[in-house]
């Protein structure tokens, strides 16, 4: 955007941001995610009039299609998981700016005719030679793939006088080495401003609500310190198992498919201090700072638990075992729930532990941050009155039921002092949030505008493997020397190691 | 959902507490009060477009139907949902018959949300002076839409006699798509701006917000041409060297051309009221670029610096022949 355009003014809120011309190309465009979240994201960005006239949806796969294959499966995808109402019209012009090249990662002819088609799309299309390369691929797949847009230098932004972005997904390796190794790659190809590493989470309202609730009022920040708040437990639970993702998830584990990227991502978010200003350079400068100020437990051990799901009930129906799974190993030690706890080693934070869990096959699916208070430190009741009162919460609800929820005493009605726990709610409310925009709306928005403020830099990633290394390192130890993760019931929370874990700090988890 | 015949505000606001109870979520972040003035034939309309927008900004929706002002004797009549028909939010419709009609303000004041930001949007011909209407008065933002006028630009020049801040139009809110292309065909441009064409209905009020709007960004003299629509149809900028054309003659499909560069298609549809509504509650505040627009078409000057508070204005249909069509509907 030209800082000059007279015809925009920071007072005239109404007109959305629209990004220029550009084009989109998926690599392995047929997967599972493309089809599920991209394609109908582009759909509902064009449906919502946010995408510009020069936009171009480019597929890139191994398929023998042509561009109109490519459209009709295109089209079903959008159809299928499309957010906003379905309008053909719409499609129509989005189809007429939808292309396909077949073609394998190393084949050189293919990337020559993508170099030379996103040329021609200038012509064509009028996308100004700007593009946006999403790579929706296995990790093992990007050295070569980034190796050819090297080669024909469709990455470089000077070479063709435009901008050239490229979007990762996680994993974003699966350790620190290689995730360095990672970063160093695709730093190498494109400039580090121009990498865009998707971590959903951060694109969901109410993660970004989180941040209005905290800064924009007066009323938590005062308390949002070691003085008043007891410990922070932030939960991610599924009730589904890995389903057919068992090629993936073996050998990946919860910790490093969640912990390591969503978690921490929650934990930074939760307990960075104020950005300077609210744009994507400081917003990260404190994210990074939070994360260099984690330290784990001493004792690892008895502060890193691991998981299982063994067979069970959920839901009223009778589930497997991760080991019947299919495609997973005999024997296989792969966690499927993981709990740890990380003090973040700031004046602020000081003795206030983080306590993260991620499992699958938990009772429901839920992501919130509960924030748990210290006691009153002085009771004018007698004790009887308030044996009933816990302590305080504020509750911020990710997902479903976004909201958040805050927890304090009231006086039972009645002619006794009796003080018990009750809940004041606010939430975005199933019915009110259908109209809120899904994540990959956002996210693929902010990547055409370039807008990085919910995007993890490079320092972020390796920063959290820093934390996830050592933790797999023990299990890994753990599993020559003894055993591999302890085994819970699908449709539990977790194993009882989990509930140990908090009850030698005095603490118990709370029921999401 | 609650019936009330022949009922008064007070059994009203009972039932409303009564409904919210059984519904369970005693308060669910409501966001603001929508006040909607409707002509009874229009009632279903309005109950769409107000549930569309609600379904973004949670709120308590009050729909006033008066009636027969010259009715001899005075009669509500109420129907109350929580989480009903109307949508997930609170719902109440007030027909209002004789004197009460002229003093909805009675019923309505005690049902708004404790604290919350008060919008009347009036469904119809808009007032001539909102300050005729209590409940125009009492809403600290107020959404009016001359194109519903038997004259709509004579009623878009009341609206700049009228103008206090927070006063919106939907004539504006549907000029936003046709902005927001202008703004984006302009980022790549460079150069002086040359000169702008605007063409549309020769009655369309939005025609004129968006001529008036490209006059006061660009500071150019904006030449205005008649079509035959639907709406507006078209925007030419000339700017340095570059000529950009943006037109639309079905209501449906925009077609981008620049010098130079093959015509682009894009969907540019006629925005449906609930959506119109939507984005008029997503700001409370004062729109500054419409009253610099609206100072453009009007030519009158420093509607900004206007008290945003009006005093109400009474008017009693026995003895004005003119009585304000705010009041007079149905």
């Amino acid at each position: 955007m030209l800082a000059g355009n007279p015809l925009r003014d920071p007072r005239d809120r109404r007109l959305p941001r629209v990004p220029g011309p550009c084009a989109l190309v998926v690599f392995g465009v047929t997967g599972d995610l493309a089809r599920k979240k991209l394609i109908p994201a582009v759909y509902d960005l064009a449906n919502r009039g946010l995408l510009p006239p020069g936009f171009v949806l480019l597929g890139f796969a191994r398929r023998d299609w042509g561009d109109g294959d490519f459209e009709q499966i295109a089209r079903e995808a959008a159809k299928k998981g499309a957010r906003t109402g379905w309008r053909d019209e719409v499609w129509q012009r989005l189809a007429e700016a939808t292309k396909f090249l077949p073609g394998s990662f190393d084949d050189d002819d293919a990337f020559d005719k993508l170099a030379q088609m996103l040329k021609d799309l200038d012509e064509s299309h009028g996308t100004g030679g700007h593009a946006a390369f999403y790579l929706s691929i296995p990790p093992a797949a990007f050295p070569t793939v980034l190796k050819q847009m090297e080669r024909t230098g469709m990455a470089d932004n000077e070479q063709t006088n435009s901008w050239r972005r490229v979007v990762v997904e996680k994993p974003f390796g699966h350790d620190l080495a290689s995730a360095i190794e990672l970063n160093r790659l695709v730093d190498e190809v494109f400039t580090a401003d121009d990498v865009f590493r998707i971590d959903h989470y951060l694109g969901k309202e109410t993660v970004q609500n989180l941040l209005a609730l905290r800064f924009a009022n007066e009323l938590f920040e005062p308390i949002w310190n070691s003085h008043h708040i007891d410990s922070v437990q932030i939960t991610m639970a599924e009730d589904v198992g890995i389903g057919s993702r068992a090629g993936f998830y073996e050998g990946t584990g919860a910790a490093r498919d969640v912990l390591q990227n969503h978690l921490l991502q929650l934990l930074a978010l939760t307990a960075m201090d104020e950005p300077v200003r609210f744009d994507a350079h400081e917003l990260r400068n404190e994210k990074i700072k939070v994360l260099n100020s984690l330290r784990l437990p001493k004792d690892l051990a008895s502060y890193a638990v691991r998981g299982q799901y063994d067979q069970g009930w959920l839901a009223g129906e009778r589930v497997k075992g991760y080991l019947g799974e299919e495609n997973v190993a005999a024997g296989s030690k792969t966690e499927t729930f993981a709990a740890v706890r990380i003090d973040v080693e700031t004046r602020r934070w000081a003795g206030v532990p983080f306590y993260l869990r991620t499992g699958k096959r938990l009772p429901r699916r839920v992501t919130e941050i509960g924030i748990v208070f210290k006691k009153a430190p002085h009771l004018p009741f007698a004790q009887t009155d308030t044996e009933e009162l816990g302590a305080n919460q504020l509750v911020v609800r990710v997902q479903p039921d976004e909201g958040v929820t805050l927890r304090f005493g009231s006086k039972v009605p009645g002619t006794t002092m009796e003080v018990r726990d009750v809940a004041m709610d606010f939430l975005y409310g199933e019915a009110f949030t259908e109209n809120s925009p899904e994540a990959y709306e956002r996210l693929l928005l902010d990547v055409l505008l370039g807008d990085a403020s919910l995007f993890p830099r490079n320092e972020e990633v390796e920063a959290s493997w820093r934390i996830v290394d050592p933790i797999e390192q023990l299990w890994a130890e753990q599993n020559e020397q003894s055993g591999g993760p302890e085994l819970y019931r699908a449709g539990e929370w977790g194993p009882k190691g989990a509930d140990e874990m908090l009850a030698r700090d005095g603490r118990s988890w709370r029921r999401p | 959902m609650t019936a009330l015949w022949d009922t008064t505000g007070t059994e009203v606001v009972k039932a409303l507490s009564i409904e919210r109870r059984a519904a369970g979520s005693v308060s669910s972040g409501l966001a603001l009060t929508l006040v909607a003035v409707v002509d009874e034939k229009l009632v279903a309309e309005a109950e769409q477009a107000a549930t569309a927008a609600a379904a973004q900004h949670p709120c308590r929706l009050l729909i006033v139907v008066r009636r027969r002002p010259d009715a001899p004797e005075p009669r509500l009549d109420a129907e109350v949902s929580v989480g009903g028909r109307l949508g997930p939010g609170e719902a109440v419709v007030m027909r209002m018959y004789g004197r009460l009609s002229l003093h909805a303000e009675s019923v309505v004041l005690p049902l708004l949300a404790p604290d919350a930001p008060v919008v009347t949007w009036w469904f119809g011909e808009p007032p001539h002076l909102v300050a005729h209407d209590p409940l125009g008065v009492i809403a600290d933002r107020r959404i009016t839409d001359c194109a519903r006028a038997d004259d709509p630009l004579a009623s878009l020049g009341r609206r700049g006699d009228d103008y206090a801040p927070g006063d919106t139009d939907l004539a504006w809110t549907r000029t936003t798509l046709w902005r927001s292309l202008c703004a984006s065909a302009y980022d790549s441009l460079s150069g002086e701006p040359r000169s702008v064409t605007v063409s549309g209905e020769a009655t369309n009020p939005s025609r004129a917000l968006l001529a008036g709007w490209l006059k006061r960004r660009l500071g150019v003299t904006v030449a205005i041409e008649d079509t035959a629509g639907p709406g507006v149809t078209g925007v030419e900028l000339v700017v340095g060297d570059d000529t950009v054309r943006i037109t639309r003659g079905d209501g449906l499909t925009a077609t981008l051309s620049r010098t130079g560069q093959p015509d682009r298609a894009m969907p540019l549809p006629r925005r449906e009221l609930g959506d119109l509504l939507a984005e008029e509650l997503r700001r409370l505040d004062a729109d500054e670029t419409y009253a610099e627009s609206l100072e453009v078409v009007t030519g009158l000057s420093g509607l900004s610096d206007r008290a945003p508070k009006r005093e109400h204005i009474w008017q009693d249909p026995m003895d004005t022949q003119d009585l304000d069509p705010a009041l007079t509907t149905s």
